[in-house]
C-alpha cells in the first residue's frame, strides 16, 4: 500500500481552468473521499492520478515517486469506473483476469487471484456469466473484483455507486466499508454524494470550482466547516444560512437581519468589539433550531409561522417563516401543529457558525 | 404546349394511381366492414370478379372470359379469409398497408413468379414469336437448370469458372473494403484537424452516381491517357532502376480486366464500410479504453481485444450487405469491361447472366441461372445472419 501526494496540481482544458493548485496528502492505508458538486474537478483529479488525463502543472507522487509521466498501467493503481467499464464481450472471469493475462502472468497465479477476489466479493457463481446477464450491484462487484485482482497500491473509485438505485447504493456502501476493513488499502473515492462521503471516509476532501475547500475528518468538516461552501454542502438537510450584520450593544454582540435578532455569545466570537458592524452569514443546522420545547433556556426567542411540515418517520422537517426569513428545523416526530400556526424557536448557540460575508471564511470558533 | 401536355399526362397518371388506390381501399373496406352480414358472400362474389374482369380487359385491351373464373376463385378465398380469419380486426393498419402491399406484390412477387415460370419453359430468340402470337412457350422441365451447370452462359467460360471467379471477386473486394474502411475509420476517429473535410472527401465516391464514378475511374486506367500509366511512366523516368524490377505501364483494360474492376470496386466500396465502422467506433464508450489503459493494454492489444469485438455487431450486417452487393455487382464489371460483348475475362455470375439474357437472348436459360444465383446468395446470407445471431447470443 502507498501514500499519494498532490502538489500544486493544475489542469486546463484549453483556456478552461478546471483545477487550480490542488494540494492534498494522502497517507498509507487511508480512505479518502473527494466530494464536491458536479464540475468541481474531482473526477479530473482522480483521472490525473490514474494517468488518464495529462497534468498541466504540479506533480503527483505515489509512494514518494513522481508519476506524472508514468503510463497508467505502471502506476500500480486500479480504478473502478462510474459505468463499471466491464468489457461486454468477456465473461466475468475474463474481465477480472484481463490485466493479468496481458502481463502474461502464470495461469495458476491468475486462477488463484481471481478465485480469491471472487470469494471476497461472493462472485463465484457468476464467473462464467457475461456482464449483460448481471444486475447492477453484481456488475459493481465485478468491477471492484477486477481492481482487487491486480493487487494495486491505490484503489481509485470514480462515483461507483451513482448508477445504482437507492437501496442497492446503501448495501454497496456497507460492502465497500467492509472491503476497506478487509483490504486495509489506500482508497481514493470520488463522489458527489455527501452521505457517502460522511459514512465512508477516514478523511474528506471537499472541492469546489477546482479548489480544495477543506480537508478533514467527517466530524471536523461537519462540526467546523471552514467556509460557507462546506457549510452548505455537508450535512443533510442543508444548513440554514442567514445573512445580516453584527452590532455591539454594551459588551454584547448581536446579529440581526431585520427579521431575526439574536445575541452571539463570546465563546463563538471573542473580542466582540472587533466585529462591530461586520457583515456576516450565520449558519445553523436544522437540528440546532429548537422549536417549542418548554423549559429551554433561551434568551432570544424568534417568532415565526409554520409553513409546511414533512414527516420523515422518526423526525419531522418544519419549514418556518420568520418575517421574510425562511428557516428549516428538524425536530422529533410528532410535532403536533398545523401549518399556519405560530411557533417560537431558538438556536443552539454551541453549534452555530459565523462566516464573514465577503471572504466566506469561518470566523467563529 | 409541349409542357402543358406533359403536365396533363403526369396529372392523368396521378389521378389513375389515386383511382386505383381508392378502388383498392374500397375493396378492402367492404371486406373489413361487412364480413359478418348475410349478404357478404353473394355480393362479393357477384360484384368483384366482374369488376376485376372489366378492369383487366380494359388494361389488356382484349377480353377473355376464362379469367372470370380465376377471379371468382380468388374472391371466394379472400372473402372466406376475411370472414373466418381476419373478422374485421386491425382495419385501419391493414387499410393503410394495402397500397404498399399490393404495390410490392406487383413489383416483386409477380416478376419473381414469372421468372420461376420462365425457368421451367423455353423462351429464347427462336420461340419468342411463338410466345407473342399464341401466348404459349414450350415446356422444358428441369432442362434449363441442367444447362446452367453444363453449358456456358457466354461463349467460353463455364458456370463453375464463373462461380469461382465470383467468389474470389467477392472475397477480395469485401476483404479490402473492410480493411480500408477500418483503417480510415481509425484515422478519422482520432481528434484530427479538418476531420469533417476529410470525411466528406472520402465519402464522395460513394455519394456519386456509380455510373459516373466508374466511368471516370475507367478513364484513369486507359493505357495511354490514364492517370495510372502516366504515373508509372513518370516514375520510371525519375527512377530508372524500377524498370529492372519489372515495373512498366500495363494494358489494364485488356490484359487485367478483372484486376482493374477489383481496384475500381474497392475504391468505390471503402467509403460505405468506413462510415459504418466509424459509427461503430464512436459508439464505443471511452471508459473501456481507460480501463484497458489501466490494465496495461498496448495500442494493438486494445485494437484486438476491445475495438474489434465491440464493432462486430455493426460490422457483421455491413459485411453481409457488402457481400451481397459485391456478389451482385454488375455495374462495375459491365461499365469497365465494355458494355456490349467485350471481354469475358472479367465476367462474374451476374454480369454473365445479364449478357446471356440481353446479348444472347436466352431468356429461360437466364431465368434458371438467376434462380441459381438467388439460391446461392440466399444461402450465403442465411449463413452470415446465423453466424451473426450466434455472435450476438454470446454477449
Amino acid at each position: 500500500m502507498a501514500s499519494v501526494q498532490f502538489n500544486g496540481i493544475v489542469k486546463k482544458f484549453k483556456d478552461n481552468l478546471v483545477l487550480n493548485g490542488v494540494d492534498v496528502d494522502i497517507k498509507d492505508h487511508e480512505f479518502v473521499v473527494i466530494v464536491g458538486p458536479s464540475g468541481c474537478g474531482k473526477t479530473t483529479l482522480l483521472r490525473m492520478l490514474a494517468g488518464l488525463e495529462e497534468i498541466t502543472g504540479g506533480e503527483i507522487l505515489i509512494d514518494g515517486l513522481r508519476v506524472n509521466e508514468l503510463h497508467p498501467s505502471k502506476r500500480q493503481i486500479a480504478m473502478v469506473f462510474q459505468d463499471y467499464a466491464l468489457y461486454p464481450h468477456m465473461t466475468v472471469e475474463q474481465n477480472m483476469s484481463f490485466a493479468l493475462r496481458l502481463r502474461k502472468t502464470d495461469k495458476a497465479e491468475i486462477d488463484a487471484r481471481v478465485g480469491e477476489a471472487a470469494s471476497i466479493l461472493q462472485l463465484q457463481p457468476f464467473l462464467q456469466r457475461m456482464p449483460k446477464q448481471l444486475s447492477g450491484g453484481q456488475r459493481q462487484r465485478v468491477a471492484i473484483g477486477r481492481a482487487i485482482v491486480r493487487k494495486p497500491k491505490v484503489f481509485l473509485f470514480d462515483e461507483p455507486l451513482s448508477n445504482l438505485d437507492a437501496k442497492l447504493r446503501e448495501e454497496m456502501r456497507v460492502e465497500i466499508a467492509k472491503l476497506y476493513q478487509r483490504l486495509n488499502a489506500t482508497i481514493i473515492y470520488v463522489t458527489h454524494d455527501q452521505v457517502e462521503a460522511m459514512t465512508l471516509a477516514g478523511r474528506i476532501v471537499i472541492m469546489n470550482k477546482g479548489i480544495v475547500q477543506q480537508v478533514g475528518s467527517p466530524i471536523e468538516v461537519y462540526r467546523k466547516p471552514a467556509n460557507l461552501f462546506v457549510a452548505g454542502f455537508i450535512g443533510s438537510p442543508t444548513m440554514n444560512l442567514l445573512s445580516g450584520k453584527l452590532s455591539l450593544q454594551g459588551e454584547d454582540l448581536f446579529f440581526s437581519n431585520g427579521d431575526i435578532r439574536i445575541s452571539i455569545p463570546p465563546y463563538l466570537l471573542h473580542d466582540a468589539k472587533k466585529h462591530d458592524g461586520r457583515e456576516v452569514t450565520v449558519g445553523v443546522r436544522p437540528d440546532d433550531v429548537l422549536v417549542g420545547r418548554t423549559g429551554e433556556k433561551c434568551s432570544d426567542k424568534v417568532e415565526g409561522v409554520l409553513e409546511v411540515c414533512e414527516l420523515l418517520g422518526h423526525r419531522e422537517n418544519l419549514y418556518i417563516k420568520a418575517g421574510n426569513t425562511r428557516l428549516l428545523a428538524t425536530v422529533e416526530a410528532f410535532f403536533d401543529r398545523s401549518p399556519g400556526a405560530a411557533v417560537s424557536l431558538c438556536f443552539n448557540y454551541k453549534n452555530m457558525h459565523v462566516f464573514d460575508k465577503a471572504t466566506e471564511k469561518r470566523i467563529s470558533e | 404546349m409541349e409542357i402543358l401536355r406533359s403536365i396533363y399526362e403526369v396529372a392523368g397518371f396521378i389521378v389513375l394511381i389515386a383511382l386505383g388506390v381508392g378502388a383498392l381501399e374500397a375493396y378492402f373496406y367492404y371486406h373489413f366492414r361487412y364480413y359478418d352480414r348475410p349478404w357478404f358472400f353473394p355480393v362479393a362474389l357477384a360484384a368483384f370478379p366482374i369488376g376485376a374482369l372489366v378492369a383487366a380487359s380494359a388494361i389488356a385491351g382484349s377480353y377473355e372470359f376464362s379469367l372470370w373464373f380465376y377471379f371468382l376463385l380468388a374472391e371466394a378465398l379472400i372473402a372466406a379469409a376475411f370472414r373466418y380469419v381476419v373478422k374485421g380486426r386491425h382495419t385501419v393498419p391493414y387499410l393503410l398497408l394495402a397500397p404498399a402491399f399490393v404495390g410490392l406484390a406487383l413489383l416483386l412477387v409477380y416478376p419473381f413468379a414469372f421468372e420461376v415460370y420462365l425457368s421451367f419453359h423455353d423462351l429464347k430468340l427462336n420461340t419468342i414469336m411463338m410466345w407473342k402470337n399464341t401466348g404459349r412457350i414450350p415446356f422444358a422441365g428441369l432442362s434449363q437448370y441442367v444447362k446452367v451447370f453444363t453449358t456456358s452462359p457466354l461463349s467460353e467460360v463455364t458456370f463453375w469458372a464463373l462461380l469461382g471467379r465470383t467468389l474470389l471477386w467477392t472475397f477480395s473486394n469485401v476483404f479490402f473494403h473492410v480493411l480500408g474502411g477500418f483503417a480510415l475509420a481509425l484515422l478519422l476517429n482520432n481528434a484530427i484537424r479538418f476531420k469533417g473535410a476529410y470525411r466528406t472527401l472520402l465519402v464522395i465516391p460513394w455519394a456519386m452516381p456509380q455510373v459516373v464514378a466508374v466511368l471516370a475511374m475507367r478513364g484513369e486506367f486507359h493505357s495511354q491517357n490514364g492517370f495510372v500509366n502516366i504515373a508509372i511512366t513518370k516514375l520510371l523516368a525519375a527512377f530508372p532502376f524500377l524498370a529492372s524490377l519489372g515495373v512498366a505501364p500495363v494494358q489494364w483494360l485488356s490484359d487485367y480486366p478483372l484486376l482493374t474492376c477489383t481496384i475500381v470496386n474497392i475504391w468505390l466500396g471503402i467509403p460505405f464500410m468506413m462510415v459504418v465502422i466509424l459509427g461503430g467506433l464512436q459508439s464505443i464508450s471511452s471508459s473501456y479504453y481507460d480501463a484497458a489503459d489501466i490494465d496495461g493494454a498496448s495500442y494493438l492489444q486494445k485494437l484486438r481485444f476491445i475495438t474489434v469485438p465491440l464493432i462486430k455487431p455493426v460490422l457483421m450486417p455491413a459485411v453481409t450487405l457488402g457481400t451481397v452487393w459485391t456478389f451482385n455487382n454488375i455495374n462495375v464489371i459491365y461499365l469497365v469491361t465494355g458494355q456490349a460483348g467485350g471481354t469475358e475475362q472479367a465476367d462474374i455470375l451476374v454480369s454473365a447472366l445479364y449478357k446471356a439474357a440481353f446479348t444472347y437472348n436466352r431468356y429461360s436459360y437466364s431465368a434458371a441461372f438467376a434462380i441459381v444465383v438467388f439460391a446461392l446468395l440466399f444461402f450465403i446470407s442465411v449463413t452470415y445472419l446465423h453466424g451473426f445471431d450466434a455472435a450476438k447470443e454470446e454477449r
